[in-house]
């Protein structure tokens, strides 16, 4: 594997514009321009990336806060005295809790960088974003904002292989690939509450990356890589970080087969509290127990929704939080989107 | 004086008969396929469930119409003298009493066309006030907050105002009303009631969709009006229950009181008088 010579070039693969956007921001703010920035996205798809980047191209003139929790004290957002000029603030989404009096923190910290002198590069959580964007009006503040594009095939794959050697990956054609099918049975359940029974409707689901695949190998005699990159963008939805672990989930060092990326796909069944801890989740990323219930409150049986949600494989839980499972994003964002608990 | 024409009519047997009964239980049937279906998509189509309700009755009148078209044309092969008889003897029938179930279903036609409500929508028709289930031929079904299944003549479209809450809209209006101690802290009480509803689980706030918290003196008692939108119109009374119930929680912790009973009536008795 490479050393961390690369680093600062691997690490801006894909968000080019952006890191030059931001640069833009930064020399217009010595020349008298104070715009803020708020780079916004999903979680795993790049934030802290493009903020290390950030951090060691102005290393002179940054001063440098993260969270990783829910912030309690307004001491913990304090601008330090002698910070420098470019302030950058990773995680801004754990500035709030979705409660009454829940916001104070989050007023705070907007107040305050409303009547500082420095510059400020902040990063949200898309959903969190959207939330207090729609409910504060917290675009004003911050007019300069980016929104990170989803990766291209190649640039899923520059990334992916930028930490390799030229030829260290084998990519290997294998039989169960070619066994899969375009067309997947599977079916469908349709519950008809007077009778109390479910009926179970076969039908066939169209597999996108199989089938756009098998054309691209007709037309252009594309090699087994290209295969295996175009199936996990298709998979990730072009997030760097969730494309990242899905490849090493597939990867057995130095080999990689199309068979071995798992194309998973969650039929989550939830009821409207328990989608709606999961947006929580998800508008934080990484949140504990007791921080939900004390968002939730009494009304809410936390435990028993984070087993649920736990056993649908849409959340991790670990000894200190519930953290949503990356392969499972696409699959939740698009399930709250219907419930119009994602604005 | 007019000459008689004898219009010669169909031959009507057990098997036209048969047939068509056949033909309308066949179209019944389908309807009521179809609108099974489409209700299980809707369900799963989350905020496109009124758009694909809105076909429903659509599909239903073209149904019933090709359905009578078939009857009366093939089965029963009418020729322009028969179907003019038809429509005189119709128009008789109209004239002597199914006037009502005429304006029914017109109403039912003009309802699918003109959509003033849709299957989906809350509405008030007449007294009524409830979710649309069903636009039928002679019918509207409505579904009332007590789960009373109320049919309103279609025909009432022409006669009566019938408002629709949300227009075909997933997310409709709903209107909190809290009453408070003219003594009580009211800008503490605005900030709180405000938090309860933008932290709402069923709240849906957008540039088009904003909400606000407005206050109204009384003499002896304030109001607290917030106006906001329910992401789904079938959490419409949850939505308003839990930020009355989070609100008042949060009120006796920072000792904003309730207006006593007394003074309540005579706010009531004043503007009565």
């Amino acid at each position: 594997m490479n050393s961390d010579k690369k680093e600062p070039v691997k690490e801006m693969i894909g968000f080019l514009d952006e890191i030059a956007k931001i640069q833009t921001a930064i020399a217009d703010f010595e020349c008298g321009q104070n715009l803020n920035i708020a780079i916004i996205s999903e979680p795993f798809a790049g934030k802290t990336t493009i903020l290390d980047v950030i951090e060691k191209m102005n290393s002179e003139k940054v001063t440098r806060l993260s969270f990783s929790s829910i912030v309690k004290s307004k001491e913990d957002i304090k601008i330090p005295e002698n910070s420098k000029r470019v302030v950058i603030i990773d995680d801004c989404n754990f500035l709030y809790e979705r409660k009454i009096g829940g916001f104070e923190n989050l007023e705070y910290f907007l107040r305050s960088v409303v009547t500082s002198s420095n510059i400020f590069i902040t990063t949200w959580n898309l959903y969190s974003w959207n939330y207090l964007d729609e409910v504060f009006n917290i675009g004003d503040i911050f007019p300069v904002q980016i929104k990170l594009p989803k990766f291209t095939k190649d640039q899923v794959k520059e990334s992916i292989l930028s930490k390799y050697e030229a030829n260290e990956i084998k990519f290997e054609e294998d039989v169960e690939f070619e066994k899969e099918k375009v067309f997947e049975p599977r079916k469908f359940t349709i519950s008809i509450k007077p009778l109390e029974k479910n009926i179970n409707i076969p039908y066939y689901k169209l597999n996108y990356s199989l089938l756009k695949v098998r054309l691209l190998k007709k037309e252009e005699r594309v090699g087994i890589e290209e295969l295996i990159f175009e199936k996990i963008q298709h998979i990730s939805n072009g997030n760097p970080g969730v494309a990242k672990i899905i490849w090493n989930k597939s990867l057995e060092y130095p080999i990689i087969k199309p068979s071995k990326i798992n194309d998973v796909s969650f039929n989550i069944d939830l009821d409207y509290k328990e989608s709606f801890v999961l947006f929580l989740i998800l508008s934080m990323k990484s949140i504990n127990s007791d921080e939900l219930s004390e968002i939730l409150g009494p009304d809410f049986q936390v435990d028993k929704i984070i087993f649920r949600l736990s056993n649908q494989g849409l959340i991790a839980v670990d000894d200190v939080s519930c953290n949503i499972k990356p392969e499972a994003l696409k699959s939740i964002a698009d399930f709250l989107k219907k419930l119009r608990l994602v604005w | 004086m007019a000459e008689n024409i004898p219009v010669e009519l169909p031959i009507v047997d057990i098997w036209t008969i048969i047939n068509s009964i056949l033909v309308i239980l066949i179209a019944y049937l389908f309807i009521r396929a179809i609108t099974f279906i489409l209700v299980v998509i809707s369900e799963r189509a989350g905020q496109y469930r009124i758009t694909v309700k809105m076909v429903i009755p659509l599909l239903k009148f073209s149904i019933y119409g090709i359905a009578i078209y078939i009857v009366l044309k093939d089965i029963l092969h009418l020729g322009s003298e028969q179907l003019i008889l038809f429509g005189g003897l119709l128009g008789a029938g109209i004239g002597f009493g199914l006037k009502d179930l005429f304006a029914d279903i017109i109403g039912g036609i003009i309802i699918t066309l003109e959509k003033p409500y849709q299957v989906g929508d809350k509405v008030k028709i007449g007294d009524y006030y409830g979710e649309v289930s069903d636009i039928g031929l002679r019918a509207t079904k409505l579904v009332t907050p007590d789960d009373n299944l109320v049919s309103a003549p279609n025909y009432l479209f022409f006669t009566q105002a019938v408002a629709s809450a949300n227009a075909g809209a997933p997310e409709m209006m709903v209107v909190i009303d809290l009453f408070i101690d003219s003594d009580s802290d009211s800008v503490r009480a605005i900030k709180i009631l405000k938090e309860s509803v933008a932290t709402s689980k069923y709240v849906y706030i957008s540039k088009k969709r904003p909400y606000t918290v407005l206050m109204k003196d009384f003499p002896f008692y304030r109001r607290l009006r917030a106006k906001a939108y329910v992401n789904d119109l079938r959490y419409e009374f949850e939505f308003e229950s839990e930020v009355t119930r989070r609100t008042w929680i949060e009120f006796s912790k920072h000792g904003i009181k309730a207006p006593k009973v007394n003074v309540m009536e005579a706010g009531t008795l004043s503007k009565a008088g």
